[in-house]
């Protein structure tokens, strides 16, 4: 069987940036970030104060009769993401669509504040017992799994776990089990819920956070900044979404992973790179095709510009003609479902024709010296664009998109 | 336990507590005999990479009872600018009792 064309039909996000797409967009394309200080935790022992999260989500809402007290904050934000792609992508659901159906999620924590309120009952409050729902609630899978029986779709069905690449991971999963006719749909991306004081207390030792906003690439950058949320695309076999006469927004085309198989924590220039070249030999896409990176860009001392490098080295003198942002400085570092959250913004950038920004760049940095779109977002027509997620340990997962085609 | 172990070479004649605590510890994290580390070591070119400075400091942070902010530890280039960091901490301020735990200071 041929490969088939993956379309992207439908597209469902909760973030810091708003509670669903319009929300989200909105944001996105005005370059409005939703940083801001961190209001769930007591951040009073905390070097750092600020972080991105989703205000004003109520649980109650979305998840009626305490069914809200099943799910971790994770897993509710991976139901929500999804039920907003189902219907955005107008699929009729049969039972054989049902039974061939996709669902591959990734995140990096799981169920944090389950575990840690088990924990905290156990050693601080000696209660000697936990609640019975902090297994099911813990495990990582247990977005993916709520989104099965939400929907009631009951085909492959999984998680992926590499820190910061598993939306991409999962993605990168997604798209070829329906590229290769495994799936028939697929519903794929990420969620994370990560503010947590024994989260925030572990991110501090790794003295990675940023004590002020997230500026990546801007030579005053000084760390990333947290968030959380979740976001969730479907794809179809391109012929099917036709047939069905649905709205295409974008098509995934390719993807690429390697390991650095070098340090935990240190990135290497050849590992991304390879990642990114995998990607765009996937796609069948010339390097000069691509106009718009969506950079891992976590603002961090290590990360910026080795990605900077990276990207010189795929892309030799095309580099400079690139547009690449980070929408990490608008949405935060929601870890496990980064790539997921960027997905959305980028298959939206190329959908719409407007790059979103940078923001908070202030400054040029001689070791980040390509265009990244610093602050004000951008309208351009754009054919195709990768978007990059780096993990600690060393992994990397890279996603080629194309626009549909207008 | 760790003063037992000090060498000459290490710290120099003078008797500087500090400069040994720093030595001892990250003999300790690096499974290395303290001889082999001087004050004017380059971290980088003994292989000490970033994840072993952050575990050395938080030993350090234990150990003395003292808060390392993240710009200050942008800079660390030689053991001794975690001595001389460490001093300056605890010249500016006095032991903050939040840090530390009792299983882990020693």
């Amino acid at each position: 069987m041929p490969p088939r064309r993956v379309a992207i039909t439908g597209l469902g996000i909760i973030c810091p940036l708003g509670l669903n797409l319009a929300e989200t967009w909105d944001a996105l394309r005005a370059g409005r970030p939703g940083i801001g200080p961190i209001q769930s935790v007591d951040c009073s022992s905390l070097r750092f104060r600020n972080g991105a999260e989703v205000r004003s989500y109520d649980p109650a809402a979305h998840f009626p009769e305490g069914r809200d007290a099943y799910m971790d904050r994770f897993a509710q934000f991976s139901v929500v993401a999804a039920r907003e792609a189902m219907r955005h992508s107008g699929i009729e659901l049969t039972p054989a669509l049902r039974e061939r159906a996709a669902i591959i999620c990734g995140s990096a924590v799981g169920g944090q504040s389950a575990i840690e309120k088990g924990f905290e009952d156990l050693y601080v409050a000696g209660r000697g017992r936990v609640h019975p729902l902090t297994i099911p609630k813990t495990m990582s899978n247990a977005g993916a799994s709520h989104i099965s029986m939400d929907l009631g779709l009951s085909g492959p069905t999984y998680t992926v776990s590499t820190a910061c690449s598993s939306a991409n991971h999962a993605i990168g999963q997604a798209f070829r089990l329906v590229r290769w006719g495994e799936a028939d749909m697929a519903i794929t991306g990420g969620s994370e819920a990560l503010f947590t004081i024994g989260m925030l207390k572990a991110w501090e030792a790794m003295r990675v956070i940023s004590p002020d906003t997230c500026r990546p690439f801007s030579k005053d950058r000084r760390g990333m900044i947290l968030g959380e949320g979740g976001a969730m695309i479907v794809l179809e076999p391109w012929e099917a979404a036709q047939a069905r006469g649905a709205a295409i927004y974008g098509e995934i085309c390719g993807f690429g992973m390697t390991s650095d198989a070098s340090h935990l924590t240190q990135p290497t220039v050849a590992g991304p790179a390879r990642a990114m070249s995998a990607a765009l030999r996937e796609a069948g896409l010339a390097a000069e095709a691509i106009g718009y990176i969506n950079a891992h860009g976590t603002g961090t001392s290590g990360n910026d510009p080795i990605e900077t490098s990276a990207i010189r080295e795929v892309f030799g003198a095309h580099a400079n003609r690139l547009a690449v942002s980070s929408t990490k400085s608008l949405h935060g570092h929601a870890l496990g479902a980064a790539g997921a959250l960027e997905a959305v913004a980028t298959v939206l950038a190329l959908y719409h024709g407007i790059l979103p920004p940078t923001a908070n760049y202030t400054q040029p940095d001689p070791e980040c010296d390509l265009d990244y779109i610093p602050n004000q977002p951008r309208a351009a027509r754009v054919e195709a664009a990768l978007s990059n997620s780096f993990a600690f340990g060393g992994l990397n997962a890279v996603v080629a998109f194309r626009a549909a085609p207008r | 336990m760790f003063q037992d172990r000090i060498s000459p070479t290490g710290v120099g004649s003078m008797s500087d507590p500090v400069a040994e605590k720093v030595l001892a510890t990250l003999a300790s994290v690096k499974r290395l005999p303290v001889e082999n580390i001087k004050l004017d070591t380059n971290l980088q070119e003994m292989g000490i990479d970033s994840l072993d400075v952050f575990s050395l400091l938080f030993e350090l942070e234990n150990a003395f009872k003292i808060s390392i902010p993240d710009d200050e530890v942008r800079s660390i280039k030689t053991v001794n600018d975690i001595v001389n960091g460490i001093k300056k901490l605890l010249a500016a301020a006095p032991p903050d009792a939040s840090v530390g735990s009792p299983s882990s200071a020693d």
